[in-house]
């Protein structure tokens, strides 16, 4: 059999495999550079006969004032990154330390403490954001940067020491003790050994406590107004009393939508095996 | 094996030394985080647990009292909350099931080499990367009687005659909430299961290939058990998800219709909370479900964890 | 080795100066102290007035195609000298930011939203201020009565003046019902349906109208609608049920599910919101929107967004029906810091100036009686006149301390009627089953 229809049954699980994730969204983007009449036509078009970018000029025009509205939708841009980026290099930073105690430093204590990270975990952001509210405006962080990152590190944290612990307990022992035999102190083979033979693990969970920060809705939509007002929350405001304005949405959620994956594209080379064999095999 | 066994003695030696400091070094490095989630969670969690031992709504503050568990008591005869419970769990049990397998089973393709798969395995993010509102409002777009695009694309493929009206049925809505949400989540199990599969080496293929084994058995007994304890991490963080976090989904979608049968946890504990302002009640709906999701967690706790500790 | 501990916490710290020292919340603005050097000053100077600044909140209006709030707002703060910090978002927002607020007895706010399904809630929470301490004598006698009587609590105070008069009225496809063979919109509902049955029999349109009966908040709207144009009641001013019991009542919520039942409503209206069956009404699927907005027909002919530019007109509800009116006003919150100033805002923001340059920009329907038989504005809005016809005859919803309970237990139980899971009796019936501990409580 040639090589290539060896591969095909991959090929075509690939293809849909790539169907399944882009379909949707692609649908999302058609819709988005859809005039609303042409929408609601029936039979329906899948491909437009003709396409506006008036949805995307709107974000930055709407309601006839560019300044106020284009500063709007910019500044909230700009809040997501700032809040996400910074949330997740604490939540990163704290946790992995947490993660590495729990999977190799048997301490009194550890069973308890992943309890309560679970528990954590467990209790619905909806039934403390009033409480935390009060404490947010009582400390004057309501509406600051600082006070939703300190807020996300209450879900993003439990996050990154559940997974990182997990993936931690699959890297074999031997080798930190091979490298703390050579004098290494634990901390250090923490950064040096354990940490590069993690990296799958270690890239996959920054992207998700990133994505988690940057779509996280309850807590931005509480805790923010004016100031530090994320993208999703802006995006939760394009509204009227009457339903929702699903043109607005889809060319803001297209343009929300971009850099976790431009993320991705980037890190997924990280994704690469082969780390941990070599270092059993040698 | 003198070498080794003189080794070994060396190695007991410095840990037993180590023993005392070791729960020192541990506690300094778990101790920040803890002390963040505890501030943040742990204190407004007891304000609201305490207010669900309260009969607190704000539009009649001259009802307000202490009822002890008066509302935990209420909540299991309330028909509404049950409802949303077994929602809630078909919702989240049936959602997780699909998120591992298709999850399981798109990492095992993306872990294959093909053109282009550095570019297909950052892609496939893009459901979790978008935002939950514009999730919801694509799909209850896609479902949307006269114009969306499901109707369309079942009508143009012949599978349907007429456009159906699927958010009304109670079953067909519970269905489609699960496939937008199945859509969105998949891709956290798929990555975590893809990364974990990295680090399983290929001599354990080749061995198993050498000794005649079918790609069935390397799953079964090669990749499944190697991946298990990132499944069931996810697993239970999905399922824990499942029942807390999908309030724009339903919100949007559905609005918990028809007539409740989508009606999930989070948009009980928002109606009371926020519509009928019964702050003690709605406090009540929350820990009573978490109350409830501890069984699963605990159950993992015992299996799984100790057996990931013991590997 | 040491240094990378060190770098990582310095890394650490960094983060958290940078997200510290990021803009700061501009909720309050502190009056600038004068320098030393100003104030060493041999030269006297007058001394700036210090500028109060009040937080207000409320929606953007539906009808908002232009910006016509914010320009108002800033000619407020020039002719008063009080700076104003507007938070304007979706109403669904502005609601779920509000109650935390007023949860927890903030003074976050100087002027809120008020919507008149909160009134009596809100009274019996005491969350507002009475704004007879602040309003000039005889200040609402220019007023639609109506519109007073829904926003004074159970005491008699005033707590709200209305900035959005968002009354409904009946629109119908006249181009469409004219090819049905009919000249006159229904002057019955039972004309409404041989009308309707006759359109679609024809292939005008596919239904006589596309309901917006998705189970959510204003499901209870269009149960109120419903009920008060066959002439029914929801609830006495104790608060007795009357739903359940007025055959009227009855008679509405059953006209509404055979509309359903004889295919004159598009069945797809069980899953849509108003923004939706809009949305088709003005495709030409329909030939009657019996509750739209007031900015609805500017839009229907805005051939951008519409394909029935000039076919759609305004009637009067059949049955002599009363149009439901879902008024939004502005409210002072008891523990605000700045109710002098507020005041002023509301003063001015619904004031009969305000009120003409707004309605000429967006239509919005005034509060002022005269307003009605201004001429430039009747020019403008011709179908205003049938609304001041009914002046006294619109009617707002139910006003309960226990409202979002009603529509809680509510919705769920008419949605489940029209889809036909259960009669119309059995819906009512459940809904004074569920609410029974508020009976007769107002």
């Amino acid at each position: 059999m040639p090589a290539w229809l060896r591969k095909l049954p991959l090929y075509l699980l690939v293809v849909a495999v790539v169907i399944w994730i882009v379909a949707p969204f692609l649908w999302l983007i058609i819709s988005s550079l859809s005039y609303k009449v042409d929408l609601l036509s029936i039979p329906l078009q899948w491909i437009p006969r003709r396409i506006t970018m008036e949805n995307y000029q709107e974000l930055f025009l709407y309601q006839g004032s560019f300044n106020v509205n284009a500063a709007l939708f910019t500044s909230s841009i700009i809040n997501s990154m700032v809040i996400a980026s910074v949330a997740t290099f604490i939540a990163m930073i704290l946790g992995v330390l947490a993660a590495y105690a729990l999977a190799r430093v048997k301490f009194r204590g550890s069973d308890a403490y992943m309890v309560i990270m679970m528990g954590a975990q467990m209790i619905p952001p909806i039934a403390i954001v009033i409480p935390l509210y009060v404490v947010l405006r009582k400390l004057n962080l309501y509406d600051t940067y600082l006070g939703i990152v300190l807020v996300y590190q209450s879900f993003i944290l439990p996050l990154v020491i559940w997974l990182m612990r997990s993936y931690f307990a699959t890297i074999p022992a031997e080798l930190e003790e091979a490298a703390r035999i050579d004098g290494c102190t634990r901390l250090q083979a923490l950064v040096r050994i354990v940490l590069p033979l993690s990296g799958p693990g270690l890239v996959s969970v920054l992207i998700f406590a990133f994505i988690a920060s940057w779509n996280e809705y309850l807590y931005a939509f509480i805790y923010s107004s004016v100031t530090a007002k994320t993208l999703p929350v802006l995006i939760g405001e394009f509204s009227t009393k009457l339903g929702l304005e699903y043109l607005r949405i889809a060319s803001a959620g297209v343009i929300a939508s971009l850099p976790p994956i431009i993320l991705a594209l980037i890190f997924q080379k990280y994704l690469i095996k082969g780390l941990t064999a070599g270092a059993i095999k040698g | 094996m003198n070498s080794s066994g003189v080794l070994r003695l060396s190695l007991l030696e410095r840990t037993k030394k180590l023993f005392v400091s070791e729960n020192w070094f541990g506690f300094s490095l778990v101790m920040p985080a803890l002390i963040a989630v505890f501030i943040i969670v742990f204190l407004p969690f007891v304000d609201s647990l305490w207010l669900s031992f309260q009969r607190h709504d704000l539009t009649r503050p001259q009802n307000d009292a202490f009822i002890g568990l008066g509302n935990y008591i209420n909540l299991l005869g309330d028909d509404r909350y049950l409802g949303s419970l077994r929602a809630s769990a078909v919702f989240s049990l049936v959602s997780v099931v699909f998120e591992v397998v298709l999850g399981v089973g798109i990492a095992l393709v993306l872990n294959r080499k093909f053109i282009g798969q550095g570019f297909v395995r950052g892609l496939m993010i893009l459901p979790w990367a978008m935002p939950a509102v514009v999730n919801a409002a694509m799909w209850k777009w896609i479902y949307n009687a006269d114009y969306g695009a499901l109707n369309a694309l079942m009508t143009q493929l012949g599978i349907l005659d007429e456009y159906q009206v699927w958010l009304a049925n109670p079953v067909a809505a519970m269905a489609l909430l699960i496939l937008a949400n199945v859509w969105k989540e998949t891709p956290f199990t798929t990555i975590l299961v893809l990364a974990a599969l990295q680090g399983i080496p290929d001599t354990l293929y080749e061995a198993a290939r050498v000794d005649g084994a079918s790609a069935w058995h390397q799953f079964l007994y090669i990749t499944f058990p190697l991946i298990l304890p990132v499944v069931m991490v996810t697993m239970l963080l999905q399922t824990i998800w499942g029942f807390h976090h999908p309030f724009e989904l339903a919100y949007i979608i559905t609005g918990g219709g028809p007539y409740s049968s989508t009606e999930l946890i989070p948009l009980r504990i928002y109606a009371q909370t926020f519509r009928s302002l019964r702050f003690g009640y709605g406090a009540a709906v929350a820990y009573l479900t978490s109350l409830l999701l501890l069984i699963p967690a605990i159950f993992y706790i015992r299996t799984a964890y100790k057996k990931i500790v013991e590997y | 080795m040491k240094t990378i501990k060190y770098y990582l916490f310095t890394l650490l710290i960094l983060a958290l100066l940078l997200s510290a020292c990021a803009p700061q919340a501009t909720e309050t603005s502190q009056p600038v102290a004068p320098t030393e050097a100003e104030i060493d000053q041999p030269v006297a100077e007058t001394e700036a007035p210090e500028a109060e600044t009040i937080t207000v909140i409320f929606p953007k209006h539906e009808a908002e195609w232009a910006d016509v709030y914010e320009p108002r707002i800033k000619q407020f703060e020039a002719e008063t000298g009080i700076k104003v910090v507007l938070i304007q978002s979706d109403w669904d927002s502005v609601a779920d930011k509000i109650i935390p607020e007023m949860a927890s007895g903030g003074s976050a706010y100087d002027v809120v939203e008020f919507d008149n399904g909160w009134v009596n809630e809100w009274c019996g929470a005491g969350w507002t201020t009475p704004l007879n301490d602040y309003m000039p004598e005889g200040y609402t006698d220019g007023m639609i009565p109506g519109l007073v009587d829904l926003f004074t609590c159970p005491d008699g105070t005033l707590h709200g003046v209305v900035w959005n008069n968002d009354t409904r009225f009946f629109y119908y496809n006249a181009a469409k019902l004219s090819e049905a063979g009919f000249e006159a919109p229904p002057a019955t509902w039972d004309e409404l349906v041989t009308q309707s049955q006759a359109a679609v029999d024809a292939g005008v349109v596919e239904y006589g109208m596309d309901p917006y009966w998705n189970q959510e908040w204003s499901l209870m709207n269009e149960f109120h609608f419903w009920t008060y144009v066959f002439g029914g009641e929801v609830a006495d001013k104790q608060g007795c049920f009357l739903f359940n019991e007025d055959p009227n009542t009855l008679a509405g919520l059953e006209f509404a599910i055979n509309l359903l039942n004889n295919g004159i409503a598009n069945p797809a209206g069980l899953t849509y919101d108003q923004a939706t069956a809009q949305n088709l009404f003005l495709s030409g699927n329909s030939l009657f929107f019996p509750q739209g907005i007031s900015g609805l027909m500017a839009l229907a002919n805005d051939e951008s967004a519409s394909s029935v530019a000039g076919e759609i007109k305004i009637g009067l509800v059949p049955s002599g029906g009363k149009s439901l009116t879902l008024p939004e006003a502005f409210a002072i919150p008891a523990n605000s810091q700045h109710k002098e100033a507020a005041w002023k805002f509301i003063e001015y923001m619904t004031s009969i100036e305000s009120n003409v340059v707004i309605a000429k920009q967006i239509g919005l329907l005034p509060i002022w009686v005269d307003l009605y038989t201004d001429p430039e504005l009747t020019a403008l809005y011709p179908h205003w006149a049938g609304f001041y016809a009914q002046l006294d005859n619109v009617r707002g919803l139910s006003t309960l301390t226990w409202y979002g309970d009603f529509v809680d237990i509510g919705q769920a139980e008419i949605h489940k009627a029209l889809a036909g899971e259960q009669t119309a009796q059995q819906a009512l019936d459940n809904m004074a089953a569920g609410l029974s501990e508020f009976k007769c409580v107002p």
